[in-house]
């Protein structure tokens, strides 16, 4: 047995190392990044990735800060996630649908333009309640802000930040919720590298956000995301994807958990920023795009 | 069609009939000052809801059911997210005024979640003595299909309120904080407490066959209990 196995290994020696493929095609892969970036104009980019199945990680400006648009609230989910594993608070426990939050800059209260929010889902309900669990789900899959408020109001912002901090995650910085103008004027704005989601993501990929149960639920919640213009538009159809998109005017975010089928997942994150407003364009689905060759090529 | 059951078919309780925690949530009897200063007694009798059915079978009047003065969430102490619920006898009082304001506005009145009775340890209570911890306060945050969110709305509203009886305090808009955001009408007659007929009140000098009147008596009864024999209650203080 011993023997077949080293001569099979000695029938593989023509085939050139795993380690020169890796780097030929980091270097491809790098390339095509600086294309990208220079075809869609972008002021930055941000990617971390880091594949199970190999275990090959690559980072392209990966500790740069971004704002971080709605990718915080991947760290609001965990924060809540955190309070539930301690038995503080129940997914199941109801929450006030209000519109009515506090500035962290001045404590002036502020509304919500409830016009721009995707979801009817939660503001549908305003008045009434809906359970931690429904929030956290609106939150995710469809983005929702004022279920982001909502949530942060129940667990406070402390918590979040003592969450990431707790499980070591550097380069996630949350300082508020979501629509605090006053805040925005003056600077102060939750921030994020593509390295620092990245590690929040592989805990919650290897079960260890928490606890295998808490991350199952935040995988549950991502897996059905609803907003796929960004990693999952590039990659074939059967890929499933836990993720959290971030956008606002002049930032355009991914980041995820991607799963194919009979291989390891491997997380992905991809944080761009333009100069000017622009739409979402492409850019994240063809770094996303690119990263699946390679991951494709290197593991074919 | 059969009859909705009406709210004096609910158990009365004397709140310092009930269990240590309970006791300890609704504070009955106990004096809590207003922002001003002054000095307000607690209520200290309740209607049980026993169950959710019967909160929402219950009709305080014929547009107002019992469920809608004690919806809560996270905020209420998790013992009164539950069942049985305790609500001051005075909620009635409360909804009488509210049917004379829905009148008078012309539209359905929807009551918000935590904006009807509150126990002392709610999260949104201050410390301070309000009305809904007597159960006679309600924060609207609907009229009709208006939801209230404007300046506009929400003055217009109060000065209908204000129209329908000089018992009626509404607060401005904004005056949780002063400035430039609400989103309910707070609506209150005041720190009423409301007796039932059927009780005796020989019992508010002689409560409980000689049980202590106060949770805080029972604690200061127990830890009396506790001292090592030879020790005095001052002695242990020091």
């Amino acid at each position: 047995m011993v023997a077949n196995a080293r001569h099979a290994e000695e029938e593989k020696l023509p085939v050139p190392p795993a380690k020169d493929s890796v780097a030929a095609s980091e270097i491809s892969l790098y390339r095509n990044v600086l294309t990208i970036r220079k075809e869609h104009g972008l002021e930055n980019l941000g990617i971390s990735f880091y594949d199970a199945e190999t275990t090959i990680q690559w980072a392209y400006n990966g500790d740069h800060y971004f704002h971080a648009a709605s990718t915080m609230k991947l760290a609001v989910l965990l924060g809540v996630m955190r309070q539930v594993e301690r038995g503080e608070l129940t997914l199941d426990s109801p929450v006030h649908v209000r519109n009515r939050f506090t500035s962290i800059v001045n404590r002036e209260p502020f509304m919500l333009d409830l016009g721009r929010d995707a979801d009817p889902n939660v503001y549908g309900h305003l008045g009434k309640t809906l359970s931690v669990r429904e929030l956290a789900y609106w939150m995710i899959t469809l983005s929702s802000n004022l279920a982001t408020n909502l949530l942060v109001d129940v667990i406070g912002i402390d918590t979040i930040q003592y969450a990431l901090d707790e499980l070591e995650i550097d380069g996630v910085r949350i300082l508020r919720g979501v629509e605090d103008q006053a805040a925005f004027e003056a600077g102060l704005n939750n921030e994020v590298t593509a390295n620092g989601l990245l590690k929040l993501l592989r805990l919650v990929a290897d079960g260890r956000a928490y606890s295998q149960s808490a991350s199952d639920e935040m995988l549950k919640i991502m897996l059905d995301q609803q907003l796929r213009s960004g990693i999952p538009a590039g990659l074939p159809k059967a890929a499933r994807v836990a993720h959290k998109t971030g956008n606002i005017s002049t930032v355009h975010h991914d980041a995820g958990i991607v799963y194919l089928e009979g291989r390891k997942p491997y997380v992905l994150v991809i944080l761009t920023q333009f100069a000017a407003e622009t739409g979402r364009g492409t850019a994240v689905a063809e770094v996303s795009r690119d990263i699946f060759n390679t991951i494709a090529g290197t593991t074919a | 069609m059969s009859e909705q059951p009406a709210v004096q078919s609910l158990k009365v309780v004397d709140a310092f009939d009930l269990d240590d925690e309970l006791r300890s949530i609704l504070k009955p009897g106990e004096m809590v000052k207003d922002p001003q200063g002054r000095r307000h007694r607690l209520p200290r009798y309740f209607y049980e809801v026993t169950d959710r059915e019967t909160a929402t079978d219950i009709r305080l009047t014929q547009h107002f059911g019992l469920n809608e003065f004690i919806f809560v969430d996270l905020k209420e102490h998790p013992r009164l997210q539950g069942f049985p619920r305790y609500v001051p006898c005075a909620v009635r009082i409360l909804a009488f005024y509210l049917k004379q304001f829905r009148t008078a506005a012309g539209a359905s009145v929807h009551i918000a979640v935590n904006g009807g009775y509150r126990s002392p340890t709610h999260k949104l209570t201050t410390g301070a003595a309000n009305p809904h911890l007597w159960g006679t306060a309600a924060d609207v945050y609907r009229i009709g299909s208006n939801i209230l969110k404007t300046k506009e709305a929400i003055d217009k509203y109060n000065e209908i309120a204000e129209d329908v009886s000089d018992e009626i305090q509404v607060f401005p808009y904004g005056h949780v904080t002063g400035t430039t955001a609400d989103d309910h009408v707070h609506f209150d007659i005041g720190y009423i407490t409301l007796i039932p007929r059927q009780i005796n009140e020989d019992r508010m000098e002689q409560p409980q066959e000689s049980r202590p009147r106060f949770a805080f008596e029972d604690r200061r009864k127990k830890e009396r209990r506790a001292l090592p024999e030879g020790v005095a209650a001052d002695e242990k203080d020091d």
